[in-house]
């Protein structure tokens, strides 16, 4: 072990409460005490790790140093991707910080002497919730979930995804919350308190799991911190100060059943922080010993308030190491490198120490893999235990898990633009602001700038804008593209005048659009079957238009050649005001498409790039760019429109129509080697994938496996499907590709590309012919021995396969989804067999099979559910964990008492009204869903609601339903 | 969290004879935009024994302001010699630069501003009464002193969490508590320094 103290790593003295390491190892941060605020700073490590880094002049020490928060930061924390740093501190704000690719580095104004900051990092997200101090912040695993805990005695959950929403905020502790953790298998996330308690909480429902009171009844509330940890494995969870025969100790309590027997003694006094090394490891098999096969085990810091510290292997009974009087004040916080060699520890006094291990001390670190293993052996497949690699070839098993590779994918390919784009503004002139230089810029800034005189006779300066506020997305592509519009509007207008092109604002009268008339009301391009050639050309628009298929077009000559691509980037129609919908296409369902057909759509973009140095190379350069690059396009081109600087780009129009790309219909032709018909609504259809396995129950156990393209017998190529059942297992070969697979406890089912739906008992017994479907598979989902197919035209069908009827047949999603760009987030097969689709906007429908009718069971934005208020009449928290369906599509929002509880304005009749009206939603949602549990539950609930709350009840009375389930 | 934080302030035409107009070319960096506008202003000291001696030279509006990075040129006249203690012309002094939102000052660059007259007779035999015409101001462009103040950004909140933060004692941002200005231990040569915190980050 190696034990260095880099002096330089300092906050001029003041106290570092927190540390950081970044995932990738190349940096960390501090946090803590600055001059006269919180301050956060980020460091590079490898003058840490390497002493002629350290030496060399040329390599920075401090990367970046972040003033923002009023007063002291007492804790850093990276998200799990790198991309976010949280901090939070005792101005009881969370502020999340992101890199930002600004021109360069600057220094922070008027701080003393030359340190300029190397990386900018940006604060995207102030997160206002707590009341007091915030004392500990923690990433879940993958992300997506953002936990503070405060001196205000609660814990919130922040939605990482969507900041500043809140999620949930844990009551419960009655003392200061000190530390956070989560179970690595993202079930549990564990806070332990002043008020001499750990608790758990579950991540389903953000309900009380377990109070963890015992070990900690001889506790002082004494120290800063009680930053508590969790095993990599997630078999352990070790408190930070406990007691234990009136000696200070760090609580080992147990995964299964919350058992405390064990504890990590020796410390003189309270223990402050327990991190938990990354990695598992085993034992290093030594040359010439025999490779006798040796339990995993676990390796975990601990620091405490007698400054010391101590690192303990789980295999050991005593620790690996203790250094002693390595602080001169209390320890705050450890930070394990990612390959769980090395560790920061920092303390009060303002220092930072690192200690260097090597594979001889603490062992063989078991890969990613391995760990991802361990974790499947004991608690099946989840999302946080899976791996990256798995992820991406995994089935889909929980809305989550679709999240998350959707979230996934949109980084890769927001990466992917980044770097085309910095490869693009590395070739041209960096910072350039309307084809002049800054320097230029700034030499004739006095003339230039816009000085107006007030009312009041006061001198009044339009600042220059010299760069958008950005995220680190935006800043460079914008110097790019402004100089570019206007040569580019030039070549455009010589060599195509004859091509109409649509005017931005026609009242401006430079507007290059307004020069050339265009009040054609064309829909150009609705329901062209755009080959690969047509797309290309009139992108490039080097070829005339006439040569694009005439015969589709019925008024080739007004095409305007950037248009086709321009869509896909803003999803919005070309078609000219005006002019009749031919096909409208749910925009998000497009945006989904093209998600699958990337790899098709970067093709015509090197085409484009190579052939013209337009200004759509911002939108080019970002083939991905699904609703949230649209709407920085859509800032983007308003803030340019402001200046002045329309440019001829359609994609200000409003468009109330919307027109299918042609080159995203081609590439899905392509990619489903079938001739679909136009199709009015789009849903994503799942990819061909090499293999991917699908587990169908835990208890049984129960999996798929699928593998494409195995064998080849006589130039047919056949796809394998393979199911294991509590160890028996049975195989089968299909002659298409499959694209997904479901099963349930009594059926197997599979979708191939050739639009066929295969059904399968459990035991392998094909149950059917192949089903063909009208339109490729969307989605497929077993319950029971009902198996529903969503389609990619939006038409859903249940069928029951043992009693052989159908259930609901072809039904469209039209009705539920036309209008606006929803999309199906959540479906849900009851095991009555009726479907249930959750949508974008909050809102759920199930299909009621006898009356042929979708019907609304759940809003989110329900002002009823919002206002009800029957707290009062619930009998006990136990009850308001009643599962079925309608909980699950509810999300379990029945915490509708808190919002009513803000709402004491409502007077009480109006609430009592409401109420009621909610109540029998919730009893007619359950009877049609068919859950007799959750009817009961709700029913129950209504009437003693009018039992409590509502006299004279007799009316009312009769007014109940009378079916019972 | 401050909504406008200020990137640079670069000093132009520095130095420069004293009757010459005060530059500065100021960049800053707002995270929101602004309801309303900046108010900027730059305040020459003429005395440090006194704020009495304190001149205005010039306040401006800034708006609107977008969220983004913007820059302006602030253009003020040189102070009025006649409002200068005889005594405090040549030497070194203090030229502030202040900003102001909805009243309330957020930050603060000062910067010291050395006068005296480049001929070496003069400098020598310094007339009794300052021949400001033959002064040559030098503001130390390298070293900023800036102080920020937390305020409210906002209307709706209370202000009382501005008066709170708004430490009233605060005086300049400068250490003006320091004996006469000559006796201001500043690096000997101050004709010699350049600019050098110019905008070469961009």
């Amino acid at each position: 072990m190696k034990l260095l103290k880099p002096t330089w790593v300092n906050h001029n003295g003041k106290p570092i409460f927190s540390v950081d390491i970044h995932p990738d190892g190349t940096k960390f941060a501090t946090g803590g005490q600055g001059q006269d605020s919180g301050k956060v700073v980020i460091w590079n490590m490898s003058p840490v790790l390497q002493e002629d880094d350290e030496k060399d002049e040329n390599i920075p020490k401090m990367l970046c140093q972040m003033d923002n928060h009023l007063a002291c930061v007492n804790c850093v924390r990276w998200s799990n991707s790198g991309m976010y740093l949280a901090s939070g501190g005792d101005d009881k704000l969370i502020m999340v910080w992101k890199r930002a690719t600004y021109i360069g580095p600057s220094t922070v104004f008027g701080s003393s002497g030359k340190l300029a900051n190397v990386e900018q990092w940006r604060c995207v997200s102030i997160l206002r919730s707590h009341s007091g101090d915030v004392m500990d912040v923690a990433w879940s695993p993958h992300d997506a979930w953002l936990a503070s805990c405060s001196v205000d005695n609660t814990v919130v959950i922040w939605n990482a995804v969507k900041f500043p929403e809140i999620l949930a905020t844990l009551r419960g502790h009655s003392g200061l919350v000190k530390g956070l953790t989560w179970d690595p298998v993202g079930k549990y996330i564990a806070s332990q308190a002043d008020d001499r308690s750990l608790k758990v909480w579950r991540t389903l429902d953000w309900q009380l799991e377990t109070s963890i009171t015992k070990p900690f009844d001889e506790c002082g509330g004494t120290t800063h911190v009680l930053r508590l940890s969790w095993s990599p494995d997630g078999h352990y969870l070790v408190s930070a100060h406990a007691m234990n025969n009136s000696g200070p100790t760090a609580q080992i309590i147990e995964r299964e059943g919350w058992k405390t027997n064990m504890d990590f003694v020796g410390h003189r006094k309270a223990v402050t922080v327990v991190k938990f090394n990354p990695k598992i490891f085993k034992k290093k098999q030594k040359n010439g010993s025999s490779a006798k096969p040796s339990c995993p085990y676990c390796c975990c810091a601990v620091g405490s308030k007698d400054r010391s510290l101590s690192v303990w292997l789980t295999c050991l009974k005593r620790p690996l190491v203790v250094i002693h009087e390595l602080f001169d004040k209390s320890i705050m916080d450890i930070s394990w490198t990612l390959n769980g060699l090395g560790i920061l520890v920092c303390s009060m006094d303002g220092s930072v120490a690192f200690l260097d291990f090597s594979q001889d001390e603490l062992g063989d670190p078991l890969s990613e893999e391995e760990k991802s293993r361990i974790h499947q052996s004991t608690y099946g497949k989840s999302l946080a235990i899976m791996t990256e690699a798995q992820l991406s070839t995994a089935v889909i098993e929980n809305p989550e898990m679709l999240k998350y590779q959707r979230r996934q994918q949109q980084q890769q390919l927001d990466q992917k633009g980044a770097t085309a784009r910095e490869t693009a503004s590395a070739s041209s002139v960096t910072g350039v602001v309307n084809g002049e230089s800054l320097e230029d810029i700034r030499k004739n800034l006095l003339k230039k700038q816009v000085e107006t005189r007030t009312a009041d006779g006061r001198r009044r300066i339009t600042p220059l804008c010299i760069a958008q506020l950005d995220t680190g997305d935006f800043s460079t592509a914008f110097f790019n593209s402004i100089p570019l519009s206007g040569s580019l509007a030039g070549t455009m207008l010589s060599s195509h005048s004859s091509q109409q092109l649509l005017p931005l604002d026609s009242s401006t009268p430079n507007s290059f659009g307004a020069s050339k008339s265009c009040t054609e009301p064309v829909a150009a391009t609705s329901a062209r079957p755009a080959g690969e050639s047509i797309s290309k050309d009139s992108m490039i628009a080097t070829s005339t238009p006439a040569a694009l298929s005439p015969s589709v077009l019925t008024t080739p000559s007004k095409i305007e050649p950037m248009k086709a691509f321009d869509s896909r980037f803003t999803e919005r129609s070309k078609a000219t005001p005006g002019a009749p919908s031919l096909t409208s296409v749910t925009s998000t369902a497009v945006e989904r498409l093209k998600d699958h057909n990337l790899v098709k759509e970067m093709r015509p973009r090197d085409l484009l790039e190579s052939s013209s140095d337009s200004d759509e190379k911002v939108p080019l350069a970002k083939p991905s760019s699904l609703s949230k690059r649209k709407l920085e396009l859509e800032v983007e081109t308003v803030e340019k429109k402001k200046k002045g600087r329309p440019r001829k780009d359609s994609r200000l129009l409003p468009m109330s129509l919307s027109v299918q790309s042609p080159a995203a219909l081609t590439a899905e032709k392509e990619a489903m080697c079938l001739s679909a018909p136009a199709l009015a609504l789009k849903l994503p259809i799942p990819g061909p994938q090499r293999a991917f396995t699908l587990q169908v129950s835990s208890d049984p156990s129960m999996y798929i496996e699928v593998e494409n393209e195995v064998t080849a017998v006589g130039g047919v190529k056949l796809s394998r499907l393979k199911c294991n059942r509590e160890g028996k297992e049975w195989e089968t070969v299909l002659t298409s590709r499959i694209l997904t697979a479901a099963g349930s406890c009594d059926v197997v089912c599979v979708a191939c590309e050739k639009r066929t739906l295969s059904v399968f008992s459990t035991c392998g017994r094909r149950l059917l012919p192949p089903i063909l479907l009208p339109s490729p598979i969307s989605t497929l989902h077993c319950t029971g021995s009902y198996v529903m197919a969503l389609t990619a035209a939006a038409t859903l069908s249940v069928w029951d396969v043992h009693r052989q009827v159908v259930v609901v047949k072809e039904e469209s999603l039209h009705s539920i989804l036309a209008g606006s760009d929803m999309t199906v987030s959540q479906i849900l097969l009851t095991q009555h067999g009726i479907p249930v689709m959750n949508l974008s906007d909050g809102k759920a429908y199930c299909f009621n099979p006898s009356l042929s009718t979708w019907n609304l069971v759940s809003d989110k934005q329900d002002s009823l559910a919002q206002c009800a208020d029957f707290r009062s009449s619930l009998p006990s928290q136990d009850a308001m964990l009643c599962s079925g369906p309608l909980a699950i599509i509810q999300g379990r929002t029945s915490n509708s008492g808190r919002q009513a509880a803000r709402l004491f304005s409502v007077p009480h009749v109006v609430q009592q009204e409401t109420t009621l009206a909610y109540l029998e939603n919730q009893v007619a949602a359950a009877l049609t869903l068919q859950s007799s549990h959750e009817y009961r539950h709700w029913l129950l609930l209504y009437a003693r609601y009018l039992v409590n709350e509502v006299i004279p009840m007799i009316n009312l009375m009769s007014a109940l339903p009378s079916q019972s389930v | 969290m401050a909504k406008v934080s200020v990137l640079n302030v670069a000093v132009l035409e520095n130095p420069s004879p004293f009757h010459n107009p005060f530059r500065f070319e100021i960049s800053f960096e707002c995270s929101e935009a602004l309801t309303d506008d900046l108010e900027w202003k730059i305040i020459y000291v003429g005395s440090a024994e006194s704020e009495e001696f304190d001149q205005i030279l010039d306040s401006v509006l800034v708006g609107p302001v977008p969220a983004g990075r913007h820059m302006f040129v602030f253009q003020a006249d040189a102070p009025n010699p006649s409002l200068i203690p005889e005594t405090d012309a040549v030497g070194v002094t203090v030229v502030l630069i202040t900003c102001t939102y909805h009243g309330q000052e957020f930050i603060r660059v000062g910067y010291y501003v050395n006068n005296e007259y480049p001929n070496p007779e003069l400098r020598e035999n310094p007339p009794l009464k300052p021949d400001f015409s033959q002064l040559q101001r030098n503001i130390l462009a390298s070293n900023p002193r800036v102080t920020r103040f937390h305020i409210n950004w906002d209307n709706q909140e209370d202000r009382l969490e501005a008066i709170e933060n708004q430490d009233p004692a605060l005086d300049y941002g400068l250490p003006l508590s320091y004996t006469p200005a000559k006796g201001l231990a500043l690096p000997g040569c101050i004709p010699s320094l350049l600019p050098e915190n110019s905008m070469d980050c961009i």
